[in-house]
């Protein structure tokens, strides 16, 4: 208790310095209480539920019905191979998204943070996409591609690049499905890495300009190692939220063609509440549940590093 | 270097394109008439008409009721997460026990969980406890992600506040009470609606949790849009026009607090501006 707050204390309160710590305590401890209550009602509790459900056979009828399966849906996920067909998706199309967002997001950054004049205008166009909800983005990029109607489809058709249903072939689909994902997401990495560039010391940059560095050794061996720490941050920001989602594909593929684009939590919905076998899908959930924690993890090592956990 | 400048311009009308084509495409289809839509080649001289919004209005479906849904959903769990999450914020950032790295790690990894994963137990607990179907069983959905996300950014905008002046203020003889409702609370208002907007933006985005909750009496906006997909046929024109009913305010909003959202969305890692 006595080493529980030691923030500092002025000249004048010291001798009374220790009921007011008391007090201290007990009060950010009743400001906390609250929401930690609630908090945990609805994280500890659904947790624990979870691991419960990945152990039993969960039946529907008549209200929910755990029965005792031990390891079961565990064994069944190291051995299904439509799973592990799933995860491999996931992989790739997280790569492929997450990582074109990253070189876009800082291409853009930059050309962003070149400009004189119109800066903030600019922005507040760049961004639009990223306030967007994504399950519209699906509906909207469904639109774009219809095979009909949609004018990126047309683009493609009139300039021979590609004249078959987009997302109803596999490969095509799936790059439709990246590139939505892309175009909303880039934003969110355009943003935070231009929030590094603005706090760079323009002295730094000046300095390697008279000594006549062209502008990409001055990008290479100044700007980016200094703007790496925000560039990992937007890394591990998106790709903690690129596991979370799935509305995209949700809404445009659902999976298909053939299982195309079906990631891990497509199977997840369709083991749930397509074929009702709660239990299973608990299982593939508290596999992805390890995932994000990991990188959870990794975000908040980060954050002490950079010295702004306080 | 002139040369370097030009590619610029020329590569910044391709990013604008790239990011306007899109919105700009769905507002314009909003308003065409349904022959301007379904024609084979693109309209792009039309006479605008706000007949597919009417449509979305009218008839035996209309989706007032799906936006009164969004609306109470998404504004109730904002008003109490923020309400929560800034006290909690503030207590936080204004203590220093053992475990609190802990507590940090627990509240993030709650913000981070996965839809998908976190769906499930909570299907089963709502189905048992009847807010399956509910208004507020979504308003739960998403306290699940809107607390944990209110507390954390709160914490890190009051830790960058010098904790010395609500210290002068208690050695006046304030309460900790007063001193931080009179001193560290006006002074991190500007975070306060950061916060506020984007757990706004956040739940009214949602659709995995309304599409798994909700029922005929709680079905938010997205829901709609989607239900306009049908085997048969997509109504193009009513369809981008619920796109831009559901995108407008939150690109509004969201771009209000555009100089404080780099310190949201990146849960306090980066400070903007």
């Amino acid at each position: 208790m006595a080493t529980a707050v030691e923030r500092g204390s002025t000249a004048g309160t010291e001798q009374r310095a220790p009921a007011r710590k008391e007090n201290r305590f007990t009060f950010a401890g009743r400001m906390m209480a609250p929401a930690l209550i609630v908090l945990a009602l609805l994280s500890i509790f659904p947790f624990i539920y979870i691991v419960l459900m990945s152990l039993s056979r969960v039946g529907l009828i008549g209200g929910i019905d755990l029965h005792w399966a031990g390891l079961d849906n565990w064994s069944r996920l190291f051995s299904d191979e439509s799973v592990g067909a799933a995860w491999v998706r996931s992989i790739v199309y997280f790569v492929l998204t997450v990582g074109l967002e990253m070189v876009l997001g800082i291409g853009i950054a930059l050309l962003v943070h070149s400009l004189v004049w119109g800066k903030n205008l600019v922005l507040s166009l760049v961004l639009m996409p990223m306030f967007m909800a994504p399950a519209i983005v699906g509906l909207l990029g469904r639109f774009l591609t219809d095979s009909t109607y949609g004018l990126y489809a047309w683009v493609l058709r009139e300039t021979g690049l590609y004249t078959g249903d987009i997302l109803g072939s596999t490969t095509s689909a799936f790059i439709a499905v990246t590139l939505m994902d892309v175009w909303e997401w880039t934003p969110l990495i355009a943003l935070i890495v231009l929030a590094g560039l603005s706090s760079l010391p323009k002295p730094v940059i000046e300095a390697s300009r008279v000594d006549g560095a062209t502008y990409w050794q001055r990008l290479r061996h100044i700007v980016l190692p200094m703007i790496a720490g925000v560039v990992i941050v937007a890394l591990l920001v998106r790709s903690m939220d690129a596991i979370r989602y799935f509305d995209i594909i949700y809404n445009t593929t659902n999976g298909g063609p053939a299982d195309a684009t079906k990631i891990v939590p497509i199977r997840l919905y369709e083991t749930a509440f397509r074929f009702f076998d709660l239990g299973y899908a608990a299982a593939i959930g508290l596999s992805m549940l390890a995932v994000s924690i990991l990188l959870a993890n990794l975000f908040m090592r980060t954050l002490r590093k950079r010295g702004l956990a306080k | 270097m002139n040369g370097g400048r030009i590619g610029g311009k020329v590569l910044l009308a391709v990013v604008l394109l790239w990011t306007i084509v899109p919105l700009l495409w769905m507002l314009m289809s909003s308003l065409k008439p349904q022959e301007d839509i379904t024609s084979t080649t693109p309209v792009l001289a039309f006479t605008p008409t706000l007949e597919h919004y009417k449509a979305l209005f009218s008839g035996g479906n209309s989706i007032g009721s799906y936006a009164v849904n969004s609306i109470l959903a998404a504004g109730i769990s904002t008003l109490i997460a923020v309400g929560l999450g800034t006290l909690a914020g503030y207590g936080l950032a204004r203590s220093n026990f053992r475990g609190k790295d802990h507590v940090a790690f627990w509240i993030i990894s709650t913000r981070m969980a996965p839809i998908a994963a976190a769906v499930l137990p909570l299907f089963v607990i709502f189905r048992a406890t009847h807010l399956l179907g509910t208004t507020w069983g979504l308003i739960v959905a998403y306290l699940s992600f809107n607390l944990p996300f209110a507390i954390w950014i709160m914490n890190a905008f009051f830790a960058d506040l010098p904790p010395s002046l609500e210290e002068a203020a208690l050695v006046d003889g304030a309460s900790r009470w007063t001193a931080f409702r009179k001193i560290a609370l006006p002074l991190v208002l500007p975070g306060v609606a950061t916060t506020a907007i984007l757990c706004l933006v956040f739940s009214w985005n949602d659709y995995a949790f309304a599409s798994t909750f909700s029922g005929p009496d709680s079905q938010t906006l997205p829901i709609a849009a989607s239900q306009l997909v049908t085997q048969t046929e997509i109504d193009w024109g009513q369809l981008t026009a619920i796109g831009t009913i559901v995108v407008a305010p939150m690109i509004v909003i969201g771009l209000i607090v555009r100089r404080w959202l780099v310190t949201g969305l990146t849960l306090g890692a980066v400070t903007g501006e």
